[in-house]
Parts: structure tokens; C-alpha cells; sequence
């Protein structure tokens, strides 16, 4: 693989990955103006301020970014040789495959920087607006964020489509804490049936900071997520908390490998994913845990459901441990709905089809309920119920 | 016409006979107890009656209110108005119990062609069932049965007949793993549900919840059949002679 090329399916980490229709899209970047976008954003949440990107692109008219903003935009070149040595020198030394944010870096013209000062707060809405097709090129979002000493930041992620019928994304996240700061990510994709979605996000989490990411998976019809997050100081904490439907013919990988690089830090790794129709869904959470990181703590748990009978799931745990004094739990399980708890529910006089949907529903609020922005946990449980599960009356009611 | 007609039925569990040739008639207004040794059937018997996957009829037949009971879906048996009591209610994390509640309820009400229960009343009739069965209001918003521990189970079992009100409950062990308060608070669940135009088939290992849920009739059963049956008496005479004497007998 040159160092600007896509990945393939012979390579392991990306052996679930459905990587035809990203090759197929144009690799240079959308050019503005390269479609008429239906933007129909959710209402803003309170508190936040927003920045939209159209294919890749600020767009003004739909933002309401505050004066004081610890956000700005900052053209590429501007941010790129920073960005490089970081992916190269502190992370890019972990073996973690980069390509697709490489490619992000070789073709995208803009930057979204957050760098909220020490000790600052900052809410920010993320929403990433893809509608132009494939033939027109690709959307590069790119976002960087340096947090302060003990700041808290809060970020609302959204993948969304807007007309397109298959819009192509590589998207990229370089994400620094510095010592106790705390950043609270959710993201969701929710882009067109026929987009295709990729992202790379890379974490690098000081002394006492917590990363936490929820990370919510069901549009488009091929997504990967490659995740890299590196507790880099002691005390570093890292919450990952998926939920992933897979319907129609969606294939949904997930890739995350989390890396224990100081003592005492923690991780907390939760995947609930839904593989339907034929529908193809994979997790692969690698953790590491090195020499140094004495005490270190980790707990996985991987879990799929298969309810068609072409769909295909897979939840892989991987454990690397090269400390004795470490507290490792992991579990993963990929099966059908519980009959026990099916029959409970049908001798309680559900009908069978309500059953399986409350029981999908219970499955996929185990990730999804850990979004603790309330107004967003709303607005994607009402995603699920109209795409996918049909709870009668459940939504908003965790 | 008997609330609930057994006759003559067998059945097996992966290949092996369990029912033998059990009959049994629960009439409307009447609390039966079936008791019995480990391995006798009683258990399967309840989950027979409920229509659980894995139990193969082999014979024989159930009449409920008139209706072939058998060829009934477990959903069906649910909304005509049998109600099991899980000897091991289980753990359904992310449905809570209120959610359950109602559209266990609104399932019945379904059949029955009633409107959906009006959400305010519906919560109000809870509450009281609750404050009954002594459980913390807390309960609703939690997963069913979810970290319960066996008696929060057992309770929350028997809420859920209480909000459901079946025409028959078949209640299997609800009395295992109670300490005595416990125990008292489901037997004054069971006995608020008692009327004439109900039944109570009551599957106990123990004599001890006889003592606060008078039985009508008690019945022992052994080796997939009744083999004997008498009223509260007999279940006293268990209790003190155990049951091998019926066993021989039988």
C-alpha cells in the first residue's frame, strides 16, 4: 500500500470492511457549489453552539458559532504539518493503520480546530452534511482539538446526508487532552442510505483526562470507524460506548484499538450492535496494555444480535498484555434473542412481533442510553424506531 | 364448564416423559396447591400450561373456559387470561418493568377490543398494587427484574398479576427463596386476587405458604400424575410424613 492509497480486504484490520463504494467515489475533493443540499438539521442543542459542513465544507449561512468561540477554521496547510508529525511520531509508531486519514490529509482544504483554554468549558454541535455524489468527488472533514488543562469540552458529532444519493466521507479526528482535561464526544452517522462513510479518529489522553465517546452507527451503506486512543498519562481514562445497526445490505465496521500507555488508567469499552436483513456488522477492540502500565483496568464487553437470516456479525476482543499487575475483563457474544426472555415477554401476552422489537429495543438502549445529552438521546432513538425497531411507544421513555 | 380442564395429558422434554397421564379440573373461585418431590413434573407442568417452547404433547388434552388450551400461542394463553409465575423470573435489562406493565396490559385489553389503558389511571392502579406488595415506587423505572434480588422477583411477579388480574394465575415456586415477611407479603398479593370468578393453581415444594394462602385442594403430584389429593390437610401430612408414603402408594 503507498502511503495514498485505500486499504483492501486482504489486510486483517480491514477484512469487514466494505471498501467498494469509497474506491468508487471520485478521490479529489467535492468542489463547493457541486450540489443543491436539502439541509434539514435537528433543533440546535441548548447550550451548544453549531458548525455545519457541507461535503466537507464550512458552511456559514447554517451556523451559529459564537464570537468568543473556542473553535476556528484554519486552512489546511496552516494545520497540516502539526497534524503529521502527530500521527507519525506519537501515534503512527502503534502500527495503527492511518491510510484513510492520510488520504484525508492529502486532499482536504480545511481544519476545524477546538482549543478551549485551560480550565475552560466549551459545548460544540459538529453536523457534517454530505449530499454531493461520488462522481463529484469526496468530503474530507477534519477536525483537531487540543483541550486545556481541566477544561471540559462537549461535542456532538453528526454524520447526515442531505439529498445525495451516494455521497463518499473520509473523515478525520485528532483529538489531544492535556492533563485532567474531560471531553465528552457523541457522534452519530446517520448519513444517506447510499453513502458511504469512513472516519479515523486518533485520542491521545494525558494524566487524568477522560476521553469519552459514544458513538452511534446507522446510516449510509458502508461505514468504518477506525478509533486509536492512547492513555498517555497516568490516570488517563477512556470510555467507548457503540450501538451499530446494520439493516438492508449496510455493512458496519468498527475498529478500536485502545492502547495503556502509563499506570492506573482505565478503559471502558461497550459495543451493542444489530445485524438485520443482510445486514453486516463487525467490532474489533483491541486493547493493549504495555510494561508500564502498572494497575491498569479495562473491561470489554462486545455484544451482536442477528435477527435475518443473511446477516452476518462479528465481535472480536483482543487483549495484549505485557504487565502482570492488570485488571482485564472481556466479553463478546454474537447469537439470536434470548428465548427465555422472549417467552417471558409473550407470557405476559406480547405479541411476538412487539416481543422481538422490545427486546432489540432493550438490547441496542444498553449502548444508546449511555448518551447522557438527553435531547440527543431522543433524537436518535427516534432514528431507530423509524429505520429500524418499531417499539410501540418506547422511544424516550429510558 | 370448568375454568380449567386437564385431561389425561402426557408430555416430554427432549425425549423424556414428564406428564403422564395428569388430570386435573380448577373450577372458577377455587385455590388448588400441587406439591411434590424434585423430577416430579411440577414445574413442567406449569410450563406446559403456559406454552413453552421445548415441551412436546403427547397426549391428552387442556380445555380452558371451553377453549383447547394447546393450540394456543403463549401470547394467546396470556391475553385469554392464564398467568404464569416464574419460578426464575428473568432478567430483561433495558425494558422496565412500567413499560412491561402497560403493554402487557394494552396487549389484553387489545383482545379484548378496549381502547388503550388511560396512562394517569393505569400508573394510580399500579401504585396501589405496589404499596400492596410493599415494593418502592423505584421498581417502575428499573429493567425487568434487572439486579432484583429472588424475593424483589418473586414480588414483582406477582405485581404483575395483580396489574394483569388473569382469570387463572399458575404460580410455580413463587415461595421459594422467601424469608418469612416475604413470604407473607406475596401470600396477601395471592389472596387480594381471590375472588369467585378466579382461580389459583399454587406449585409449592412447602407446606409454609399454604399456611397463608388457604388451598381449596391439595394435590400431590408424582412421576407426572396426581397421586393423591385431599385439602389443606393433606398438605399437613406432608409435611410431617414427607413424600415417600404417597409414592408408594401411588
Amino acid at each position: 500500500m503507498t502511503a495514498h492509497s485505500l486499504p483492501t480486504n486482504r489486510d486483517e484490520n480491514w477484512r469487514y470492511t466494505n471498501l467498494r463504494p469509497l474506491a468508487r467515489a471520485r478521490i479529489d475533493a467535492v468542489v463547493p457549489g457541486a450540489s443543491e443540499p436539502r439541509i434539514e438539521l435537528p433543533t440546535l442543542l441548548p447550550g451548544y453552539e453549531r458548525w455545519v459542513f457541507i461535503d466537507g465544507r464550512f458552511a456559514a449561512e447554517y451556523s451559529t458559532n459564537a464570537a468568543d468561540s473556542c473553535a476556528r477554521l484554519l486552512s489546511f496547510n496552516a494545520a497540516g504539518e502539526a497534524l503529521a508529525k502527530v500521527l507519525d511520531s506519537e501515534i503512527g509508531g502503534a502500527g495503527v493503520d492511518f491510510s484513510l486519514a492520510r488520504l484525508n490529509g492529502a486532499h482536504g482544504d480545511e481544519v476545524l480546530l477546538i482549543a478551549p483554554a485551560d480550565g475552560a468549558e466549551a459545548r460544540i454541535e459538529l453536523n457534517f452534511v454530505v449530499t454531493a455524489p461520488a462522481s463529484a468527488g469526496t468530503s474530507y472533514p477534519r477536525v483537531q482539538v487540543h483541550a486545556g488543562r481541566g477544561s471540559h469540552l462537549r461535542i456532538v458529532e453528526r454524520h447526515l446526508g442531505g439529498g445525495g444519493a451516494d455521497p463518499a466521507v473520509n473523515a478525520a479526528f485528532d483529538l489531544a487532552l492535556r492533563a485532567d482535561a474531560q471531553l465528552d464526544h457523541c457522534r452519530l452517522q446517520n448519513c444517506a442510505d447510499g453513502a458511504s462513510c469512513f472516519d479515523t479518529l486518533t485520542a491521545h489522553v494525558a494524566e487524568r483526562a477522560a476521553y469519552r465517546l459514544r458513538a452511534v452507527t446507522l446510516g449510509g451503506q458502508a461505514s468504518r470507524s477506525t478509533i486509536f486512543v492512547k492513555l498517555a498519562g497516568r490516570e488517563a481514562r477512556c470510555e467507548l460506548f457503540a450501538a451499530a445497526i446494520a439493516g438492508r445490505a449496510q455493512t458496519h465496521d468498527i475498529f478500536a484499538e485502545i492502547e495503556h500507555a502509563a499506570p492506573a488508567t482505565t478503559t471502558r469499552e461497550l459495543f451493542r450492535g444489530i445485524a438485520t436483513e443482510r445486514g453486516k456488522l463487525a467490532f474489533n477492540g483491541k486493547m493493549i496494555v504495555r510494561e508500564n502500565a502498572h494497575e491498569a483496568d479495562s473491561d470489554q464487553s462486545l455484544k451482536t444480535l442477528l435477527t435475518g437470516n443473511g446477516a452476518e456479525a462479528a465481535a472480536r476482543p483482543q487483549l495484549e498484555i505485557y504487565t502482570d499487575r492488570v485488571r482485564a475483563r472481556h466479553g463478546a457474544t454474537t447469537g439470536k434473542l434470548d428465548e427465555q426472555m422472549l417467552f417471558y415477554l409473550l407470557s405476559r401476552g406480547l405479541e411476538r412481533a412487539d416481543a422481538q422489537a422490545l427486546l432489540q429495543w432493550a438490547f441496542i438502549e444498553d449502548a444508546v442510553s449511555q448518551v447522557q445529552l438527553a435531547p440527543l438521546r431522543l433524537e436518535i432513538e427516534k432514528l431507530i424506531a423509524a429505520n429500524f425497531i418499531a417499539p410501540d411507544g418506547l422511544v424516550g421513555h429510558s | 364448564m370448568n375454568l380449567l380442564k386437564i385431561e389425561n395429558l402426557t408430555a416430554s422434554v427432549g425425549g423424556k416423559k414428564v406428564i403422564q397421564g395428569l388430570s386435573l379440573a380448577i373450577d372458577a373461585g377455587e385455590v388448588h396447591a400441587i406439591m411434590g418431590p424434585n423430577g416430579s413434573g411440577k414445574s413442567t407442568l406449569s410450563y406446559v400450561l403456559a406454552g413453552r417452547p421445548g415441551y412436546e404433547i403427547t397426549g391428552g388434552s387442556v380445555q380452558f373456559e371451553g377453549r383447547d388450551l394447546l393450540s394456543l400461542a403463549p401470547e394467546e394463553r396470556a391475553r385469554a387470561g392464564l398467568f404464569l409465575g416464574f419460578q426464575y423470573p428473568v432478567e430483561i435489562p433495558g425494558v422496565n418493568n412500567v413499560y412491561l406493565l402497560k403493554a402487557a396490559v394494552n396487549a389484553r385489553r387489545k383482545a379484548m377490543g378496549l381502547p388503550e389503558v388511560d396512562a394517569y389511571e393505569f400508573l394510580q392502579m399500579v401504585r396501589g398494587k405496589m404499596k400492596l406488595m410493599q415494593m418502592d415506587e423505584s421498581f417502575l423505572s428499573r429493567g425487568v427484574n434487572e439486579g432484583f434480588s429472588g424475593g424483589e422477583k418473586k414480588r414483582n411477579e406477582i405485581l404483575q398479576m395483580l396489574v394483569l388480574e388473569p382469570r387463572l394465575a399458575v404460580l410455580d415456586e413463587t415461595d421459594s427463596g422467601l424469608d418469612i415477611d416475604a413470604l407473607k407479603v406475596v401470600a396477601r398479593g395471592v389472596n387480594s386476587l381471590r375472588s369467585a370468578d378466579r382461580g389459583v393453581l399454587l406449585i409449592t415444594h412447602y407446606q409454609r405458604l399454604l399456611d397463608h394462602v388457604v388451598p381449596d385442594f391439595v394435590h400431590v403430584l408424582a412421576r407426572g400424575r396426581i397421586a393423591k389429593s385431599g385439602d389443606k390437610s393433606l398438605a399437613l401430612e406432608l409435611e410431617q410424613r414427607g413424600y415417600d408414603w404417597v409414592l408408594e402408594v401411588a
